[in-house]
């Protein structure tokens, strides 16, 4: 086993900067799950998020020596993988389908999983605009915070928690929608005032 | 799902067709909006746009004309002379602007003002009004003031909307036609398009 | 769960759902190997270091960054103007996403169907 495998991400980092292609590689095998995974929810596609993914790697080499630390580097692949995927997609048509089998359909790891539920759920991100679909994935599969998510798509934070909002309401609709027996656009109760208090309404 | 520009788009298209058969013509001037400085005191977000038609036509040289969503927003702010937005959003419920809105309102009882929608909906205190403003049979002014629990929102978009470049953003890029009611009934409109499977 | 009991989930289970549906999977077996593949290709036997390639390039960045300078003080109208046009923009974006969001409230209010007579549920 490589002694690269106990090593920080900070020491990869800096052997990496110093030629150590060995340790690039360790970077690589340790971010590879994130890279895909963003680029597989965006792109809907497993070989184009493959493909997107070396792309990101291989800027990353390139772009090695303006990588500061191990927190930037994070970041700095969120950031070059979710730009390069939302450029793709506007390249790409709007709608995409999933067939089952390049879906990531996987059997559950939990007693509740419900993978029909959530290979629908994924179709549904789908059909979110690149922003919003951004959005949800950074919130949900790398659970930033809506300023964490603004710094890395570089928008404003009221229009990434706009996105939020809308896209879970749209979700939720769709959701029930399909469902069988729906009861139809259920909208949030509002919250009870103080009586006498007239309010925005 | 559509993006909301999308949606903006298509539905100022069934707006602007709708005000059309209204034959009143007068010319669209800038509401002058309140500045709303109780709300945006207590405001936790706050959305505060005014282009007049040099910004417009300075954000239009901006946009991408790669990009389908702004390439469409472009066609549509062609003939627009100004866009104004003033949206409030807050952690609680706050005191209804009634002063701000009635000026408004004022404004909005002019000649060459219609009353398109008037939406009430008590069971979650949110209310929705849109009015045009139409100029020999093309809408040239729009205004919307809408109130949620926990929102305020007034826009002001200013000058001729081109029904048709509009018209043919319709059933592009994946965009849904949006039903509004009929201007000359009172009843029934479609049933919204359901999602995609 | 069954899609009828989503119809009853609050936010906090359809977020459940998506961290579920978002869960993170790998790429294929020989992902890792692919990336360090492409990257010996593009450097077909060059050995410098990174370190090395920035120190000899190093003084071409400098003759690099004072043509630069010039060329910012000679384009700082129009760097401004750009920055201006990227602000008036992001407004438009804004406001079409702040109008579009009501118009489609406004709509989806008057199509919703009418509340059924006499309901006896608490609701609000």
């Amino acid at each position: 086993m490589s002694g690269d495998q106990s090593c920080t991400s900070g020491e990869l980092l800096s052997r990496a900067i110093s030629g150590d292609t060995a340790a690039f590689g360790t970077l690589v095998r340790r971010h590879q799950r994130s890279v895909y995974s963003l680029a597989l929810r965006m792109l809907a596609d497993r070989h184009q998020a493959e493909d997107l993914a070396q792309e990101v790697f291989l800027q990353l080499y390139r772009s090695l020596s303006r990588v500061a630390s191990e927190q930037h580097l994070a970041f700095w692949l969120r950031r070059v993988t979710m730009h390069r995927a939302i450029d793709r997609m506007r390249r790409e048509p709007r709608y995409l389908t999933t067939p089952l089998a390049e879906a990531g359909l996987v059997a559950g790891e939990s007693a509740d999983a419900d993978p029909i539920l959530e290979h629908r759920l994924r179709g549904l991100l789908e059909e979110l605009a690149p922003a919003a679909r951004a959005v949800v994935i950074l919130r949900y599969q790398e659970d930033l915070d809506p300023v964490e998510i603004g710094r890395t798509l570089k928008m404003p934070v009221n229009t990434v928690k706009s996105h939020l909002k809308r896209s879970l309401s749209q979700l939720r609709e769709a959701l029930t929608a399909s469902g069988a027996g729906g009861g139809g656009d259920r909208p949030a109760p509002p919250q009870p005032l103080p009586s006498g208090q007239r309010t925005l309404v | 799902m559509n993006s909301p520009i999308s949606k903006c788009i298509v539905t100022l298209a069934a707006l602007a067709a709708l005000g059309a058969r209204l034959a009143v013509a007068a010319p669209a001037a800038p509401l002058k909006l309140p500045e709303f400085e109780a709300l945006a005191a207590k405001a936790s977000e706050s959305v505060n746009v005014s282009l007049d038609a040099s910004l417009l036509g300075l954000a239009a040289s901006f946009l991408d004309p790669g990009d389908p969503e702004e390439a469409g927003a472009k066609q549509l702010i062609a003939g627009l002379k100004g866009i104004y937005v003033r949206s409030y959003t807050f952690d609680k419920a706050v005191p209804y602007p009634a002063a701000e809105v009635e000026a408004l309102r004022r404004q909005l009882a002019a000649p060459g003002w219609q009353s398109l929608v008037k939406v009430r909906k008590e069971k979650d205190h949110t209310n929705a009004d849109i009015y045009i403003s139409v100029d020999q049979g093309k809408a040239n002014g729009l205004a919307i003031i809408v109130s949620e629990p926990r929102e305020f929102t007034v826009v002001n978009i200013v000058g001729a909307i081109d029904l048709e470049k509009l018209r043919r953003l319709e059933g592009r890029f994946g965009v849904p036609k949006v039903p509004l009611p009929d201007g000359d009934s009172s009843g029934a409109a479609p049933a919204p398009a359901p999602a995609r499977p | 769960m069954s899609h009828q009991d989503m119809n009853r989930d609050d936010d906090l289970g359809l977020e459940q759902r998506l961290r579920a549906a978002l869960r993170p999977v790998d790429p294929g077996a020989g992902f890792a190997g692919g990336v360090m593949a492409r990257i010996a290709t593009e450097r077909p036997g060059n050995v410098r270091t990174f370190r090395a390639r920035a120190a000899a390039s190093w003084g071409g960045f400098a003759l690099a960054a004072s043509v630069v300078v010039a060329l910012l003080l000679a384009h700082q109208q129009q760097m401004r103007r750009t920055e201006q046009g990227l602000e008036a923009r992001r407004q438009l974006i804004e406001a079409l996403r702040v109008t579009g969001d009501k118009l489609d409230l406004a709509s989806r209010m008057v199509n919703a169907p009418p509340p059924a007579p006499n309901s006896s549920d608490s609701g609000a």
